[in-house]
């Protein structure tokens, strides 16, 4: 397999730009929806409030007859001055309901759970989830995740400006961007059309593909470092469309044997990793193109503009700058 | 060669050593696996407490410590989070609104006076209570498991401290008197401490009174925290007159240091008027986390089996070679979590599980680079050296990239966070050795076989004029 890359890098660069620009039109959307007032859903961990899940006991005799009414549930939540509170009937035959609330403290959250046991069955209390959060520690969850994902942008320009050269590393950066930015959008529009929330895992999702997908950048980086060393007399369009075409096969069974873990969790783990997974399997394809399309065609793109097209003459002599330009494709 | 052999020695025996430790040491699961319940409290500033302390968050840590102690949970952690909130950890706790109760409130510090006639009673139900408390601590012991022996226990203590207050009865003055306590040393020679007590005028003229009606009669102060009886000193007859006046007393109990200072934060802790809220609470039922184990067992099991299999089909003998040091892969990193007290929940699973995706990824890279060398025409064994020196760049670079990634989220993130930070991380370091060192040493060991020296085994179409050169070892 071989690839165009440098050639028809402006079908690439508009590739990456429509996912981007549709991404930062959900978020746009979100913000203006009354439901949402962010760009995208923030779940429990970053609003605050209450969630509780019950299931019935089904070693009770005639505990489990019907399956959960969600009227039944809601006419008793308004009964308790909790309207506009959102319930889910969940689990196997219908027999477990999610409900989620403002904040409630302790005597308001067990006098509902009173009343539904009594509306509704007897819960079984070793499969029931409390989650309670307040509001300030979702901020706090927030800026620390900000806080991380600066970090470790700051600390993956230092370790490459100093492995290698700092257009190299800023390039690197580009492409992070594009990665998270495409995966934000994506779970934007996810958050529009399914309902989708992002809790606190979804910034952990986001700095592991800041981890995983700079490292496919710099195995093409490395490549092109050393072609470069090899050959200082060759072009650098050159360099890199023959770099990323060996690394191609590499790249590819890498992200593939990733996807392949990642979708055995999506499928088979715990609910609670599901939204996980899937940040991760965009994030990691997104990062496996954007090293291969974006990172690589952003370096030759910068190399030619500064005149550094062909290195050996570019550190020789500066004034042959322009000829050499005048070579781009 | 020799040093092959003593690399695949040093290799079986961590792998040996690994699956031992695996066996014998048990995995430390988070509460979203085994089930419990996990609170943040929320140190508020009052209006006497303007500002948070690190004393003050011992003080208050003390106080909860002891109120967790009333819950009977055992193997219960409290720890400090930032600059004013507690993580508090109940494993396997079934009764959370109790525990928030509990836990929720503001300390009660309360200095009471002994009911004339009881003086006999006390020293009997003194005498009862330390012989429970001591089983309790027996019985809270991690392992000891007796779930049933330890609430009728608990139950026990709480009527024991009930029928201790009975003997009491309030004299108005409280926590909210006493400006400080300290435990100083009872002369400057001896090795006996003292607590020091400091009230402020309300609290002095109350103490006064306190005193000046005790003093001499036998009968003792009871120093109540949360209705739990923590001290009861009596007063000396030379204070019959006046009392003990003037705002400071000291409690002389030939304590040790540890002793003094002790219940010296204890009383601080019920001394500070800090309203203490929960702020999150995340409760897992047992068999829902349970059941998120298996799940991601499973998941992990499958993402390892479909990998292996790629592998195999894709690189052949390489692959296999590569699966067997992801297998033992799995198992150093495995071990290393266990050996290093690693929580597991479930983020940190799927970190280990994501690592293992990755893990291949020096594999990857090491056997692209043998086939490149392979068509470019070089002998099999010379490719394969070549292949493992020409990507270590590669695999160090891209492997410190995630590293520090990893590193951010340990340092700046929480909780769920950090596991998985910490699973992830570990992952990556132990892959680099096991991709370069296991890996290559069971690759040359497989080359000294001859009937394996084939490059169709590690490459399906090197060029036919490359076949008997690659024939050739060095």
């Amino acid at each position: 397999m071989k690839l165009n890359v440098m050639k028809r890098r402006s079908l690439w660069w508009s590739i990456s730009l429509l996912i981007i620009l549709s991404g930062l039109v959900a978020m746009a959307i979100s913000w203006t929806r009354p439901d949402i007032k962010a760009p995208l859903r923030p779940s429990l961990d970053f609003v605050g409030g209450t969630r509780i899940q019950f299931e019935l006991d089904c070693t009770q005799p005639n505990n489990c007859d019907k399956p959960i009414n969600v009227g039944n549930v809601r006419e008793l939540l308004d009964q308790q001055g909790l309207a506009g509170s959102s319930i889910q009937v969940v689990g196997q035959d219908q027999r477990a309901v999610s409900i989620r609330t403002k904040t409630l403290n302790v005597d308001e959250r067990t006098k509902l759970q009173a009343s539904l046991s009594e509306a509704i069955g007897k819960f079984d209390p070793t499969t029931t989830q409390i989650d309670t959060v307040g509001p300030s520690i979702g901020r706090q969850l927030f800026t620390s995740g900000m806080l991380a994902l600066i970090v470790s942008f700051a600390g993956i320009i230092v370790y490459l400006s100093f492995r290698f050269q700092f257009d190299y590393a800023f390039m690197a950066i580009v492409a992070l961007f594009h990665d998270v930015l495409v995966t934000v959008g994506m779970f934007s529009i996810l958050g529009l059309v399914f309902g989708t929330e992002v809790d606190s895992l979804f910034i952990v999702a986001l700095l592991t593909i800041v981890g995983f997908s700079v490292n496919d950048t710099v195995v093409i980086y490395d490549r092109i470092r050393e072609t470069i060393t090899l050959n200082p007399e060759r072009h650098i369009d050159d360099v890199v469309e023959e770099a990323v075409n060996q690394t191609l096969t590499r790249s590819i069974n890498t992200t593939l044997t990733v996807l392949l873990t990642l979708s055995s969790i999506f499928f088979f783990g715990g609910e609670t990793l599901k939204n996980f997974a899937l940040a991760l399997i965009i994030g990691f394809t997104m990062g496996a193109y954007s090293s291969i399309f974006i990172a690589s065609t952003l370096l030759a793109w910068w190399r030619k503009r500064n005149g550094q097209a062909i290195p050996a003459m570019a550190a020789g002599s500066p004034a042959l700058d322009a000829s050499v330009s005048s070579e781009d494709a | 060669m020799q040093r092959q052999r003593s690399l695949l020695a040093l290799i079986l025996v961590l792998v040996i050593g690994a699956i031992f430790t695996i066996v014998q040491v048990p995995t430390r699961l988070g509460l979203d696996l085994q089930g419990g319940s996990q609170l943040t409290l929320q140190v508020k500033p009052s209006e006497t407490v303007k500002e948070i302390t690190p004393r003050v968050m011992e003080a208050v840590q003390r106080v909860v410590e002891g109120r967790i102690n009333g819950l009977g949970v055992s193997e219960s952690v409290v720890q400090t989070v930032g600059e004013d909130q507690l993580l508090v950890q109940l494993p396997g706790v079934s009764d959370p609104e109790q525990a928030e109760r509990v836990l929720g409130g503001t300390a009660q510090l309360d200095f009471r006076q002994q009911k004339p006639g009881s003086e006999a009673q006390l020293a009997v139900e003194f005498q009862v209570r330390q012989e429970l408390l001591a089983k309790q601590a027996e019985l809270q012991k991690p392992g000891a498991g007796n779930e049933a022996a330890l609430a009728e226990n608990q139950a026990a203590i709480k009527r024991s401290n009930a029928a201790i207050a009975e003997l009491f009865e309030r004299t108005g003055l409280t926590g909210e008197n006493l400006q400080d306590a300290s435990a100083e040393p009872a002369s400057a020679s001896g090795n006996s401490w003292n607590v020091s007590l400091r009230f402020d005028p309300k609290g002095a003229t109350l103490f006064a009174e306190l005193t000046k009606s005790l003093a001499g009669t036998g009968r003792s102060i009871g120093i109540l925290l949360d209705d739990r009886l923590i001290s009861a000193p009596t007063v000396g007859v030379q204070f019959a007159q006046t009392g003990i006046t003037g705002g400071g007393a000291v409690i002389e109990g030939r304590f040790t240091a540890e002793e003094a200072n002790d219940l010296a934060v204890q009383l601080r802790g019920g001394a500070l008027p800090v309203p203490v809220e929960i702020v999150e609470n995340r409760t897992v039922g047992a068999t829902l986390g349970r059941d998120s184990v298996q799940r991601s067992i499973y998941a992990g099991l499958g993402g390892l089996f479909l990998v292996l299999i790629f592998m195999v089909v894709y690189y052949r003998l390489p692959g296999a070679i590569a699966d067997l040091s992801l297998v033992i892969y799995s198992l150093l990193t495995f071990a290393s979590f266990t050996l290093l007290g690693v929580t597991l929940t479930l983020p940190g699973i799927a970190g280990f599980i994501l690592s293992i995706g990755m893990a291949v990824d020096a594999n990857v890279l090491i056997f692209e680079r043998t086939r490149e060398e392979l068509r470019a025409g070089k002998t099999l064994y010379r490719s394969v050296e070549s292949g493992f020196y020409r990507a270590f760049s590669s695999i160090l670079d891209s492997n410190v990239t995630t590293v520090i990634a990893c590193a951010a989220l340990f340092w700046l993130g929480a909780g769920l966070v950090r596991g998985f930070a910490l699973t992830l991380g570990l992952g990556v370091v132990v892959s680099m050795f096991t991709a370069i060192t296991c890996s290559r040493t069971l690759m040359l060991l497989a080359l000294s076989f001859p009937a394996l020296r084939k490059p169709e085994f590690f490459c399906p179409q090197v060029p036919a004029s490359n076949q008997s050169k690659a024939e050739v070892t060095p």
